[in-house]
């Protein structure tokens, strides 16, 4: 090394460099915030996409999507017009509460639901003015499809921490094969890995307070 | 960090793990920064470009050759960073002296000391006057003691070209010190 190397050398060590700051919590939440982005962009081209099908399942309606509301196990779409709707004739095959499911069912507080069902991809409870839907998402086609007018008030929720979907309208209810059937006021909500849709002439209030209770 | 340990790390990264690149932020953030400040000449800038410069590398893992070196790899993304502030900012804010007070050592002659500093800074106003590729290159070899293949990521250019450089960045420093 020459002696005007070794003066170069010699300089560095006398440089007024500042002290690094400490990078790592900085960039942590960049990256944190960018994976949160890109699952953001990813669910809302799920979104579309489900939103997509949902055009695609109701040509008869001839409907044109207004707005659409997601959750993990549920779409919701507003449309400027109702397809041809059918009432609803059974909920599936009656099973007892205990032992029949494929997951333990989750009940409203106190209550025992006057029937159980399989059927359309999850299990129906009945009780007097409610019906309770239950399902485990990503269980191959459990996932709903309901279609509300426009003008119809539907809204997210948030039910203890986690999110759902009100609907404080008249609705089309679409089952894995069946057809659009009538639906009246309706709180859709994820419990942990299910998804769980609550049936019942009453205002948010009381759907949300139905919700909360259920264990 | 040797080198397998630093490949474990890279690979971990790759798959998600996000406590294996936090780990290479943290062996690397002051490098990184080092490089990005005597690029950019501010420690603000200098600490932004670093910053971007590991969340860049971050979303650029996927394409990183396994077995490479990380080391260089991500000081071609800094230098990137720094010197595309370095231009965007219009100016390059020259390199400065420690305060004398910080190293004059005990009992060092004080008139030594004083000679010493001016010959350092007549030094450090010489490189600061050279033309910014070969100032780039002394910089990364003498002041950062970047490797020849470092200072060729750094800088994007050949190792060949770092050679070249630096030889004639030394005689063109030699001048201006005559």
């Amino acid at each position: 090394m020459t002696p005007l190397e070794l003066e170069l050398r010699d300089l560095a060590a006398h440089l007024e460099i500042p002290t690094s700051p400490s990078l790592a919590a900085a960039v942590r939440a960049r990256v944190v915030r960018r994976r949160h982005r890109r699952r953001v962009l990813a669910l809302a081209l799920a979104a579309c996409v489900a939103v997509l099908a949902i055009a695609f399942a109701v040509p008869a309606s001839r409907a044109s999507l207004l707005r659409f509301f997601h959750l993990r196990g549920a779409t919701v779409s507003l449309v400027d017009k109702l397809p041809p709707l059918t009432p609803r004739l059974t909920l599936g095959e009656p099973i007892p509460l205990r032992g029949a499911s494929s997951f333990r069912l989750l009940l409203p507080s106190e209550r025992r639901p006057e029937g159980v069902y399989a059927g359309d991809g999850g299990y129906w409870l009945r009780y007097p003015g409610l019906l309770l839907f239950e399902f485990e998402d990503g269980a191959g086609g459990s996932v709903l499809k309901k279609a509300a007018l426009g003008t119809g008030k539907v809204e997210y929720v948030d039910v203890d921490g986690e999110p759902g979907i009100w609907i404080g309208s008249r609705h089309a209810l679409y089952l894995p094969g069946g057809p659009p059937r009538a639906s009246g006021h309706a709180l859709i909500w994820q419990h942990g890995p299910l998804t769980l849709r609550l049936e019942a002439a009453v205002r948010l209030e009381r759907a949300l307070a139905v919700a909360r209770s259920v264990r | 960090m040797e080198p397998s340990a630093e490949e474990t790390l890279v690979e971990r990264a790759r798959r998600g793990d996000p406590a294996a690149f936090e780990s290479l932020v943290l062996a690397y953030q002051t490098l990184a920064f080092r490089v990005a400040f005597v690029i950019a000449g501010d420690a603000a800038e200098a600490e932004e470009a670093a910053q971007d410069a590991f969340v860049k590398a971050h979303r650029a893992l996927g394409r990183f050759r396994t077995g490479e070196p990380f080391r260089p790899w991500l000081l071609t993304i800094v230098a990137n960073e720094a010197r595309n502030r370095r231009r965007a900012g219009g100016r390059r804010v020259a390199l400065t002296l420690r305060a004398a007070a910080e190293h004059g050592a005990a009992g060092e002659d004080p008139e030594a000391t004083v000679l010493a500093t001016e010959r350092r800074e007549r030094l450090l106003v010489a490189v600061e006057r050279l033309r910014e590729s070969d100032r780039d290159v002394l910089v990364c070899r003498y002041f950062l003691d970047l490797s020849e293949e470092e200072t060729a990521a750094a800088l994007g250019i050949a190792r060949g070209t770092v050679k070249s450089r630096t030889h004639r960045a030394l005689a063109r420093l030699q001048e201006e010190l005559a």
